[in-house]
């Protein structure tokens, strides 16, 4: 059976995609199934190091497409977790380089070879937007709890289903104690505002910094939440739906609870 | 935090979360009325076609635009007639 393609999109820059993108790659490829997770930034490429594999590049994307090496060349496996491969982006070309039809093609023959392709699409709805949804058959928006992120993804919503693609939400870097305290929009908020689905919610996590500061996969981290959420996420996309969505929530001590309980009451 | 909680309370301030929803809706809502530049011009040749099958309309006095309001925005579309077709009308010969 042919794998599937998700496209992992935002319209606003910075709110998490290639974190994410490489974290799903992990945490797919560790439930046994195998994973391409391509960088579709074409002139900014970023997943290589996150992945921590930047310095194991030989070709990319563009020379496959262009046919100066085959998929298998390109794809970088990781040695970490078996069965994760990256397709990295180039860094020299123009982002125009690929268009729609090379992805669509490209994308069909990673379906042969892989159960999951991840598309870290770039900000922007341009080219290299226009790319990674014309070969995606499912989406995944990711928007943080600000008002300029939430608008970006209601316009990538709209774009989405204009090409017939019902995208499920990730809310990102919640702060629960701001949330609390009325100082952050919560998840019920910006569900309510782009009434679309959800399929995870990922709360602001320091480890986060440390595994991209180090190129590790944030999913070896025992002790991250962030890592933990994307793990729940990825099951999610693949055969679990259903499993639910935990909501990030303060550690209280019981003297906390019981204080708040108080208060609540004036 | 239980402190700020209540300090914002005393100063009668609301959450700055609802600020942010209310000016999120609203411009969401202003973002989807917002129409491609050449959108109008579009629908201003498209419209013309299909009246000057019914009516002789005098193509260059022809005005069409948004008005928008707060709440709602409406398409004014304003021709003057010049004379119906007929030939509508007309058994065939």
């Amino acid at each position: 059976m042919d794998g599937k393609v998700i496209v992992v999109t935002s319209g606003k820059g910075g709110v998490g995609k290639t974190t994410i993108s490489a974290s799903l790659g992990a945490a797919l490829a560790m439930q046994g199934k195998r994973v391409a997770v391509v960088d579709m930034d074409i002139g900014l490429r970023n997943l290589d190091v996150v992945m921590g594999l930047e310095n194991r590049i030989v070709f990319n994307i563009v020379d496959i497409i262009k046919g100066k090496c085959k998929i298998k060349q390109a794809a970088i496996k990781d040695r970490r977790i078996d069965n994760l491969y990256l397709i990295p982006a180039s860094q020299s070309d123009d982002k125009d380089t690929i268009k729609p039809e090379n992805m669509i093609w490209l994308t069909n023959k990673l379906r042969k070879e892989f159960d999951v392709t991840l598309l870290d699409c770039p900000a922007g709805i341009e080219q290299g937007f226009k790319n990674s949804i014309a070969a995606a058959d499912e989406a995944v928006v990711v928007c943080t709890p600000e008002v300029s992120a939430v608008r970006d993804a209601d316009r990538i919503i709209g774009l989405l289903y204009a090409q017939s693609i019902t995208p499920k939400l990730i809310v990102n870097r919640i702060v629960p104690k701001m949330v609390e305290s009325g100082d952050m929009l919560s998840h019920e908020d910006v569900v309510e505002v782009l009434s679309i689905d959800l399929i995870g919610l990922i709360e602001m996590d320091d480890r986060v910094v440390v595994a991209t500061n180090t190129g590790t996969p944030l999913i070896l981290q025992e002790d991250s939440k962030a890592g933990m959420a994307m793990q729940r996420i990825a099951l999610r996309l693949d055969g679990h739906p259903d499993l639910p969505i935990e909501n990030p929530m303060i550690q209280k001590s019981f003297w906390k609870k019981l204080g708040s309980k108080f208060s609540r009451k004036n | 935090m239980k402190f700020n909680t209540l300090l914002k309370k005393l100063m009668n301030k609301g959450d700055s979360k609802d600020i942010a929803k209310k000016r999120l809706k609203f411009a969401l809502l202003t973002d989807k009325l917002e129409i491609k530049t050449d959108t109008l011009g579009n629908l201003q040749k498209d419209l013309v076609e299909v009246i000057s099958r019914y009516f002789e309309i005098d193509k260059e006095s022809i005005k069409i635009d948004i008005q928008r309001s707060e709440e709602s925005s409406a398409l004014i579309f304003n021709t003057p007639i010049i004379a119906a077709h007929r030939q509508r009308g007309i058994p065939a010969a």
